[in-house]
């Protein structure tokens, strides 16, 4: 390959107010030949470029995904040019004023440093990166330039870019059990939590379906008990607990059906000992509030840790849990956690020590 | 001679992807990882010995332990948490190195009972208070008022530490820590605590003294010592004058120099029954926070660094032994070792390693089944691998003492 030569790259121009855009494809294995990430250095005390270094556990996760089966990167790249970079139509303009086909010609000279190339990455550094480096002959992507006038015109491109809004979480995890294919690593790890929380909110309310409607999703607006109450408990129990025994860790699968048996029994046994509290929303039952559902699932692994669903009854989990009664104060009344620290029912918030704080207070009721 | 192994949640993920550096999303710490005991054939150590601090937090910030691996250690106790197999020991301690600094230990004999009986240890070592200084003509009076009320204190609380075993009728098999900063001093102490009624012995603060200075401690304890009294060396490893010190009574050691040097020491890194070596560095470019601070000053070319690291990954595992590998990766080795800009260079000890591939001749399960992975000096997984690998090391060569050929037939009952 010369090292000095000009891609022509087939592209439509916008029109978009007074400027213009320009939507092509390139080959990410070829992006660096022209354009630089222009990472944050100084320069005479000058602050010069405007990016992060590369995050390589995320351009890690991006090529291993680009290597499994069947990937894509639908969304853009953004590429700001210099005025080296021209357009040239290809055709006359149509009925559609504003869309333009033709080509883009970018002057390529790979003896260039970095700081010189006709092109800078505004959006899609970690994507382009992982493209240089997966095991790909070449990969396609799509890209959308401009031919900016100057940094500052970049910069504030840059960040208007990278300004969007992430998904609200909710929708994530209502999303997340019906997605298959490769996840990026923290979805990954609460697609099993939110399968299972998704079974136990499906059936109505009826007997031995505690949680059936009651948890809060965006589609179960009904529900009262926070989703992620009973993620957090789900999760705890999971990695640390009696619901562990289910999981294969050589995969991490589990064996669902065992799970759900498992937290609905124990979960039965709760709502009959305290059937009003647990009617009842976290503003007036600290039951059915975080620290409530979190304490109660640390006293459900410690009831339950290493028995099997099948073996559940032969516990005897009803006397056990009644033994908490006297000294529950879910919906009225003070929790007396020792000789200076007594409590208004609802003094209990969900932070980590407010939960330690009633879990360990439980669990000395059961000992 | 029993050797333990002090936990410090080390751990390896069987499930770790080397190719990619990349564990399993859905790996979860610990319960999914494999202790030493459980990922080689044969568990490297007889017993594994856990400080108090490490799990509970202690003067120098939080435990080692998460708050819900803590609830589960005393959940299941130690011998379910750490899945220890039939006949390897657990010994609890306090971890009094973490509170060397005060002037008094900051924890009680009630506290420290609770967690040797919550967790259902084998044998518990009474609350000490480290001694940091030696001196062998400094008698049992005039010595540094510090140093001596630090032996008083820990004479007291063995007293009452073996006294509300016996009143409580604990399962727990008491071991009396005795510390001194002199022959004379130890032996008191060894005596006093013989007459508490301790059977079993610690000898703590011994870490920093020279191998003859032990053996003057042992000898000067060995003219008080009872010949059923079994002694314990708190953090000595000292594999060579084992049998030497076996003479003397002492029945067990804990230490992690073994593990630790696999990536802590600058060259022995690589241990074999009759030598060291250096491992091989290729330090990863986003987990070595070195590298990362020079990249983001613009010291370091990022681009660089990536490029280089996979040179020098390739070659290591396209490694077949001949003259021109070797060559090859102790040159694109160096090259690593100019762009992250080392100042010392390996060149002559990779060559060593490289020319005796010792990962080849091992029986160890890492070593054959990892190869020259073993050997590469990046990330915790590859080095505590090393590690576990080490300890097999020294497990051989514990079997090859004369001393432990005779303890096992003369071994003692615990409990």
């Amino acid at each position: 390959m010369a090292d000095r030569y000009e891609m022509r790259l087939p592209a439509i121009r916008l029109q978009q107010g007074a400027q213009h855009i320009y939507c092509f494809g390139v080959d990410g294995k070829r992006i660096h030949d022209f354009a630089t990430v222009s990472r944050v250095h100084r320069d005479d005390d000058q602050l010069q470029g405007y990016q992060r270094p590369e995050v390589l556990s995320h351009i890690r996760a991006i090529r291993r995904y680009l290597e499994s089966d069947s990937p894509l990167l639908p969304n853009a790249i953004v590429l700001a040019f210099d005025e080296r970079v021209k357009f040239e139509p290809s055709a006359p303009v149509g009925d559609l004023s504003y869309s333009v086909v033709g080509e883009l010609i970018i002057p390529v000279d790979e003896a260039l440093p970095d700081d010189e190339k006709p092109a800078w990455l505004v959006d899609g550094q970690q994507r382009s990166a992982a493209i240089r480096d997966a095991d790909l002959a070449q990969f396609p992507v799509a890209a959308v330039g401009f031919i900016a006038h100057g940094e500052a015109e970049q910069r504030s491109q840059f960040i208007l870019v990278n300004n969007t809004k992430p998904l609200p979480k909710g929708l994530i995890h209502e999303l997340l059990p019906d997605t298959t294919g490769h996840l990026p690593v923290a979805y990954a790890r609460k697609q099993l939590p939110a399968l299972i929380m998704t079974r136990l909110n499906a059936s109505a309310k009826e007997i031995g379906t505690p949680f059936g409607g009651r948890i809060s999703t965006p589609t179960t607006p009904d529900g009262y008990i926070k989703d992620n109450s009973i993620l957090k408990m789900i999760e705890n129990s999971l990695y640390e607990g009696a619901l562990y025994q289910y999981r294969d860790p050589s995969d991490g699968s589990a064996d669902v059906q065992q799970i759900e048996l498992h937290l609905n029994y124990f979960w039965t046994v709760v709502q009959a000992a305290f059937p009003e509290a647990w009617n009842l929303p976290p503003l007036k039952s600290r039951l059915t509030h975080g620290a409530g559902i979190q304490s109660l699932g640390y006293v459900m692994d410690s009831l339950t840790e290493g028995v099997p669903a099948a073996e559940l009854p032969g516990l005897d989990l009803e006397k056990a849990i009644s033994k908490l009664k006297p000294i529950v104060a879910w919906t009225s009344g003070t929790w007396d956690f020792g000789p200076d620290n007594v409590r208004r029912w609802n003094g209990l918030q969900n932070t980590p020590s407010d939960v330690s704080l009633l879990t360990n207070h439980l669990l000395r009721a059961l000992r | 001679m029993k050797f333990y192994f002090p936990d410090s949640q080390d751990l390896v993920s069987p499930t770790y992807d080397f190719q990619h550096d990349e564990y399993s999303p859905l790996r979860v710490r610990q319960r999914d990882d494999l202790y030493a005991h459980e990922i080689l054939d044969t568990p490297p150590y007889s017993g594994i010995l856990v400080s108090k601090s490490i799990v509970d937090g202690a003067m120098k910030g939080a435990g080692k332990y998460t708050s819900a691996q803590r609830a589960r250690l005393y959940r299941l106790g130690v011998e379910r948490f750490f899945r220890l197999p039939k006949g390897v020991e657990s010994l609890g301690d306090n971890g009094a190195f973490n509170y060397v600094d005060e002037l008094v230990p900051p924890v009680t004999v009630e506290e420290t009972l609770d967690f040797y009986i919550g967790c259902g240890f084998d044998a518990g070592v009474s609350v000490d208070h480290i001694i940091f200084g030696y001196d062998p003509l400094a008698s049992l009076d005039d010595v540094d008022p510090a140093w001596a009320e630090r032996r008083r204190i820990t004479l007291r609380l063995a007293e009452e530490f073996i006294t509300q075993v016996s009143e409580q009728n604990l399962n727990l098999q008491p071991v009396g820590a005795a510390q001194g900063w002199s022959p004379t001093s130890f032996a008191d102490s060894v005596e006093q605590l013989q007459k508490m009624g301790y059977q079993r012995i610690a000898l703590g603060g011994m870490v920093p003294l020279k191998t003859k200075d032990i053996l003057d401690c042992l000898q000067e304890i060995d003219k008080v010592r009872l010949p059923t009294t079994e002694l314990h060396l708190l953090g000595v490893t000292r594999v060579e004058s084992m049998d030497l010190f076996s003479d003397f009574g002492v029945t067990s050691f804990d230490s992690t120099s073994a593990f630790r040097q696999a990536f802590m020491d600058d060259r022995n890194n690589f241990h074999t029954e009759n030598d060291a070596f250096i491992a091989l560095r290729v330090p990863q470019v986003d987990g070595n926070p070195a590298l990362k601070r020079a990249i983001l000053a613009g010291r370091v070319s990022q681009k660089d660094a990536i490029a280089q690291e996979r040179v020098c990954l390739r070659v290591l595992r396209e490694f077949d032994g001949s003259a021109g590998a070797i060559e090859r990766a102790i040159a694109e080795l160096d090259a690593y070792e100019t762009i992250c800009q080392v100042n010392r260079s390996h060149q002559a000890e990779y060559e060593r390693t490289l020319t005796a591939a010792p990962w080849n001749e091992c029986e160890c399960s890492l070593c054959k089944t990892l190869g020259i992975e073993i050997a590469i000096f990046r990330g915790t997984e590859r080095n505590k691998r090393r590690g576990f690998h080490n300890m097999s090391v020294l497990a051989n060569k514990m079997k090859k003492l004369k001393s432990n050929v005779l303890t096992s037939t003369t071994r003692s009952n615990h409990g």
